[in-house]
């Protein structure tokens, strides 16, 4: 696959490690009186649907930036890509 | 500057005194033993410093000047490189240049492999595509990348139509270098 | 010799070869298949299943017959198509597959039982008793069925990798590819042209066409000569583009020297990994049969193929000139190869159409409405059956050519699962418009098979591409040229009582399909797997569709409503030396190497492979005769002295930034941001699911500066989840994050006398335990200037340093120490008493911190900081975790000198040993030179309650039971007093 680097345009995915989700950015509260019950959710749980899915990809032999890759996961198009520090100041 | 005054001998990362180079058909490959290096990064709302008048290039880019240059490595981050400078302490040096950032010596962390051309860019071209999964037509002369290589990450960078620069991890020397000689080796068959 | 005019070999290059040992003569031009065919050979091998003589059927790489085993002794290789190997001068080739010389098989046998081996056989016959299958079945059938032999010696040759990147990969170098890849070319794009042939020009060299009223060659010349004078074009002849994968990626061999004895100085053959922009799918069509009664005898063969062998390779099917040739054709097609093959001056008996209206193209003799019901022949054809109108005669043949139509080589356009689309004109599949993105078929492969048509389109194709490239390409000069008549009937089979062949390559004939449709194994997937039809080398190229064709009739179903077969990669197989390519052995994959590697090297050392390390693991002196003796003595020298070890595998990852200590907070367990500048701590991080993940110890060197170890094993791992949790989590913070772990030459500095040793290298510096206690770090000089850092810090137990310089002077740091240490008796040691240290001192590594423990267990329940958040904290509170009462203990062998070996379990003594019963287990064991006893680590329930008790190590692998008492993790030095004093 060739994964579109926000910063460095198409790469080949094997200069990436692939990690799944990208709901792991949404770490829980910890001080939340049911912290443990949505940390279990977030720890164990995951989406792993047939179709478009957000997931984290970092670019371990690159520049060493975890991406929030969508990817369709039926037909492996990717509809787009971004810096995952972008997208988590974003939602700050 | 602070010169590393030591009674101490050093060895180059292939292990030798000094500095290895062979040549093989047209390509020359010279192990870089003298290259001071440091990474540069910005902290939190810092704007780009000019460190030894080198403006920082952009996404991808390299410069130099004098004796000095820099490489995109990431995000507000470059590599500061310092030709000759590979025997002080380049950090330093580069911190007095730039007060203020965040600075940290790598000049030991890396082995820097320059491989010339005798005959144009057609011989560094043919052995990037034995080595690397990058388009050597979008790496042109002052541009700059990070890959796999034989399992490796590197820095390439090319200097020049005719010249690449191969940066890997300072253990990984050996097998660099084989992996570099052997492609190099079978290019000339 | 059956060798006629012309022709594109090349009669001043003879070339001498050996078949089954006779030797033969052939021309530089040559395959091995048609210069045994100009040599009169038509046996050149057995079936699979029957053991049937068979002979070729094809020209190209879609031959399910002809297959031999090439060169001899390392270098043989089974299973090469006669049909694509290029001869060389020496080529030593062998029929497989048979018991005996080829021409009296003892294992043909097995076609007089064939009626027991019919679809279906072996799922239903050897499926009972179920032991026998492994035991008796499978290598009694491996041994009958089967294909060539392996050398088993290792592979001599070498084989390469290569990655390409282009605008435009032009598959296949025929009438469209180079019509394709000439109009790329001239617009400047960049173009790969891969052809699996050696030569360029696909089908053109087949045929007698005329391009330009001259001969097909001179235009694939001239288009040829122009495409390698221009620099964005690269041609690729010989390699093979085997599969299309995700992006634009495709894999592609090129055999670099199979056409040559050996591959001297060169590699055998290149792995590529293109990347294109878009493609053109001109790959081609493959001929299908029409199978009929048998039809499998040497001398009957596609009559492309024939017409092949005749035009390019100036080789006649028959044995003799004398013997005639008939072809058998559903369409127009077939006539051509007669036209052919007469102008050549061979012998044509005459076409047998199957449509009752056909007409002859010249002078030979017509038998329309007409079909081939039977042939004769034990080792090759000699007459065949003419049927018309109830009508049959028997007519004496040397060969026979069969057209059944052209099927478009759509294989590279279904491998993202495009299914191909029927075409009721064409009667054959073509490719799915839901193919690949990007790759445009073109050609023969679209169905366009014409010369005129294919020319056009090739060209049609690669505007099209360019076009959405953005870059604009012009039409250019095609030559003058014709389309042949492709007029053909949808005939599929002769029906008759016989068995009529339809896969050669796996012996599946017409029956063997309708007895599949009785079973019910109807869809087409149910249909390969019952009958193996269309599966093995040839991928069933030239049998897939006349199957569906009948198991179409026998459902009553149309044929693309019957379904089709789509393709995987590859395309033809691929050695899985050339996948795994490059290095083997130690070269197999990089090697890091200590900054003291060499020295140890000098030193004598044996070296142990830790991931990517090469790490020292013991100094073996003069008279010493095991590895023990030599650990022991280097674990006595540091209790006893000093030693040092190299420990730049170590991860380090440099942390600045102003909120370095908040970063740091976050990722360890405990408390880190308070840590003083000049001082060390250990550290602890879990992962977020509450489970230890990885220790080390964190340094503060300035206000914002911190520098992280990890241990070795988990250095890029943990440096990738710092990365994770500066990015994805907090990105707010200010940290800066980078590995040192190669800039540093660490080295462990370790025992009663290392304080002595150091302070003789240190500059000006006061290495008193009140100026620089335990934990303590600082930057300083040593050897008269040279930076340095220096951590108190203790794996050992003993009073014990790491000083660190930059990495290039690791080696004669190393060896400095050991000439300052020489009166103190300095030891170097490696990763074995390293090992029996840490347990000896009762510390964790990578065998406690294997993922399934948590920090209580481990001891370091307190280490998890309630008074803030970090990764794992929340998860390391939840009742399964925090409940567990298992702990780290030590054990003690009762009898010293017997080993509990890691991985035993622990028991009460008497009880059985059930699950249930189950204590605990063992994680490391060592001898301690020091206790002069066996010890271990290992978690127990409750052990910090239970020291003194006495339990059983069990190791039921090895019927091993030793006993052990249950003592405190700390075997040396339990108050710590040795590495703070």
């Amino acid at each position: 696959m060739l994964i579109p680097h926000p910063l460095l345009g198409l790469r080949d995915s094997q200069e990436f490690t692939y990690l799944g989700d990208a709901a792991l950015m949404n770490r829980p509260d910890p001080a939340t009186p049911d912290a443990e019950a949505v940390f279990c959710d977030y720890v164990f749980l995951r989406d792993n649907p047939a179709g478009v899915h957000r997931e984290l990809w970092f670019h371990e032999q690159g520049d060493r930036s975890w991406l929030v890759v969508t990817r369709d996961t039926t037909t492996h198009e990717i509809l787009g890509a971004e810096l995952a520090s972008d997208v988590k100041g974003a939602a700050k | 500057m602070i010169d590393l005054v030591t009674d101490l001998t050093p060895i180059c990362a292939l292990g030798g005194t000094v500095a290895r180079i062979e040549t093989f058909g047209g390509l020359t490959i010279t192990e870089h033993s003298d290259l001071g290096l440091a990474s540069l990064a910005l902290r939190k709302g810092q704007s780009a410093p000019q460190p030894f008048g080198l403006t920082l290039p952009d996404v991808g880019q390299a410069v130099s000047k004098d004796s000095y240059g820099a490489f995109w490595t990431g995000r507000d981050q470059w590599m500061i490189e310092g030709q000759g400078q590979g025997a002080i302490d380049f950090a330093a040096a580069v911190r007095a240049e730039a007060p203020g950032v965040t600075v940290t010596e790598q000049t030991d962390g890396f082995t820097a492999f320059e491989i010339a051309s005798a005959q144009g860019a057609a011989p560094i071209e043919a052995l990037m595509r034995k080595l690397v999964n990058i388009d050597p037509k979008a790496l042109g002369a002052g541009q700059t990348t990070r890959t796999g290589l034989e399992h490796m990450t590197v820095f390439l960078i090319r200097r020049a139509d005719d010249r690449l620069v191969v940066i890997g991890m300072r253990t990984l020397a050996g097998s660099l270098w084989h992996a570099l000689a052997v492609a190099a080796r079978r290019l000339e068959d | 010799m059956t060798r006629l005019t012309g022709g594109l070999v090349d009669r001043s290059k003879p070339l001498n070869f050996t078949f089954n040992g006779k030797s033969f003569k052939g021309f530089e031009g040559d395959t091995l298949a048609s210069a045994l065919l100009a040599n009169g050979v038509q046996l050149m091998g057995r079936s699979f299943k029957y053991h049937r003589p068979r002979g070729v059927f094809a020209a190209g790489s879609e031959e399910p017959n002809a297959m031999v085993e090439l060169r001899t002794g390392a270098r043989q290789e089974p299973n090469t198509r006669a049909t694509v190997t290029e001869l060389f001068d020496g080529l030593t080739a062998r029929s497989q597959n048979h018991m005996g010389p080829l021409e009296r098989d003892l294992l043909a046998v097995n076609d007089v039982l064939s009626p027991f081996f019919a679809a279906g056989f072996y799922y239903k016959t050897f499926m009972w008793p179920k032991a026998f299958w492994e035991k008796l079945y499978e290598p009694a059938i491996r041994k009958a069925a089967g294909l060539g032999a392996l050398s088993m010696l290792p592979d001599p040759d070498d084989y390469d990798k290569g990655f390409l990147h282009c605008d435009l990969l032009v598959v296949g170098g025929g009438a469209a590819g180079l019509s394709a890849a000439l109009t790329a070319g001239r617009a400047g794009a960049e173009v790969v042209l891969a052809d699996e042939d050696f030569a360029l020009g696909g089908r053109l060299l087949m045929e007698s066409d005329l391009l330009d009223e001259a001969e097909a060659t001179a235009w694939i010349a001239a288009v040829k000569a122009e495409l390698e004078s221009l620099p964005n074009v690269r041609i690729m002849t010989r390699t093979t583009v085997f599969g299309v994968y995700d992006h634009g990626i495709f894999g592609a061999v090129e055999r670099v020297s199979d056409h040559l004895p050996t591959p001297g100085d060169n590699v055998r053959q290149t792995l590529w990994r293109i990347t294109a922009k878009r493609t053109v799918l001109a790959a081609g069509a493959t001929e299908r049969h029409i199978p009929f009664a048998d039809n499998d005898r040497p001398g009957v063969m596609l009559a492309g193929a024939m017409r092949a062998y005749a035009n390019r390779w100036a080789a006649s099917p028959v044995k003799q000139d004398s013997d005639a040739i008939a072809i058998f054709t559903n369409g127009d097609d077939g006539h051509r190869t007669a036209m052919d093959l007469m102008a050549k001056g061979a012998k044509v008996l005459g076409v047998i159409d199957a449509r009752a209206d056909a007409k002859a193209f010249g002078d030979y003799e017509l038998f329309a409405g007409a079909t081939v019901t039977g042939t004769k022949g034990r080792l090759g054809l000699s007459a065949i059956e003419i049927t018309r109108g109830g009508q049959s005669q028997w007519h004496s043949v040397g060969a026979l050519g069969v057209a059944g139509g052209w099927n478009p080589n759509v294989h590279l356009s279904s491998h993202h699962r495009g299914r191909p689309v029927w075409d009721e004109r064409l009667l054959a599949f073509v490719p799915s418009p839901d193919g690949p993105k990007g790759l445009i078929p073109a050609g023969a492969a679209a169905g366009k098979g014409g010369t005129a048509e294919a020319l056009q389109d090739g060209m049609a194709a690669a505007i099209r591409a360019l076009a959405e490239l953005e870059i604009t390409a012009a039409e250019i000069p095609l030559p003058k040229a014709e389309n042949a008549s492709a007029e053909q009937a949808a005939f599929w089979h002769v029906p008759g009582a016989k068995r009529a062949w339809v896969d050669f390559q796996n012996d599946v004939t017409v029956k063997d399909i309708a007895l599949a449709h009785k079973e019910n194994m109807k869809p087409v997937e149910h249909l390969k797997r019952w009958t193996t039809l269309g599966m093995a080398t040839d991928q069933g190229k030239t049998s897939n569709i006349s199957a569906l064709a009948v198991m179409a009739e026998l459902t009553g179903k149309s044929i693309p409503e019957t379904g089709t077969t789509i393709f995987r990669p590859p395309y033809t197989g691929v050695s899985l030396s050339v996948l795994g390519g490059g290095d083997t052995g130690p070269l197999f994959r990089p090697r890091r190497l200590t900054p003291t590697h060499y020295w140890a090297e000098a030193q004598g050392a044996e070296f142990v492979e830790v991931g990517q390390w090469m790490r020292a693991q013991y100094f073996p002196q003069k008279g010493e005769t095991t590895w023990r003796e030599t650990v022991d003595r280097e674990v006595l020298a540091v209790r006893s002295g000093v030693g040092l070890c190299d420990v730049t595998t170590l991860g380090k990852v440099d942390v600045q930034g102003a909120d370095a200590g908040e970063f740091l907070n976050r990722i360890y367990s405990n408390m880190m941001g308070t840590l003083k500048v000049g001082k060390v701590r250990y550290g602890l991080m879990l992962r977020e699911d509450g489970h230890a993940y990885d220790d080390g110890t964190c340094a503060r060197l300035g206000e914002d500066h911190y520098v992280v170890t990890t241990t070795t094993a988990n250095a890029g791992l943990v440096y990738r989840q710092m990365e994770f949790a500066h990015q994805c989590l907090w990105p707010e913070l200010d940290v800066q994050l980078i590995s040192t772990t190669d800039a540093w030459a660490q080295i462990a500095v370790a025992g009663p006398k290392s304080r002595e040793l150091l302070s003789r290298i240190v500059d000006e510096f006061d290495m008193s335990n009140e100026a620089f206690p335990f934990m303590g770090c600082a930057e300083l000089t040593i050897c008269g200037g040279l930076r340095a850092r220096l951590f108190r810090i203790s794996f050992s137990g003993e009073l014990a340093y790491e000083v660190a310089v930059p990495a290039r002077f690791g080696q004669a740091l190393m060896e400095r120490l050991m000439e300052k240490g020489a009166d103190l008796g300095v030891t170097p040691y490696g990763t074995e008493a390293l090992g029996v240290l840490r347990i000896e001192k009762g510390h964790a590594a990578g065998a406690e911190l294997n993922g399934q423990t948590t920090a209580q267990m481990l001891g370091l329940g307190k280490m998890v900081s309630a008074k803030k958040d970090s990764i794992g904290a929340v998860m390391s509170r939840r009742e399964g975790l925090a409940a567990d009462t298992r702990r780290l203990v030590g054990f003690k062998s009762m009898e010293p000198q017997t080993q509990a070996m890691a991985g035993s379990h622990l028991f009460t003594e008497g009880a059985a040993q059930t699950m249930d019963t189950d204590q605990g287990w063992l994680t490391s064991s060592c001898y301690s030179p020091h206790l002069e006893s066996y010890i271990a680590l290992g978690f127990l329930e409750n052990g910090d309650t239970r020291l003194g008790e006495v339990l059983v190590a069990a190791n039921p692998l090895e019927g091993q039971a030793v006993k052990v008492e249950v003592v405190s993790a700390h075997f040396v030095d339990p108050e710590g007093g040795r590495l703070r004093d």
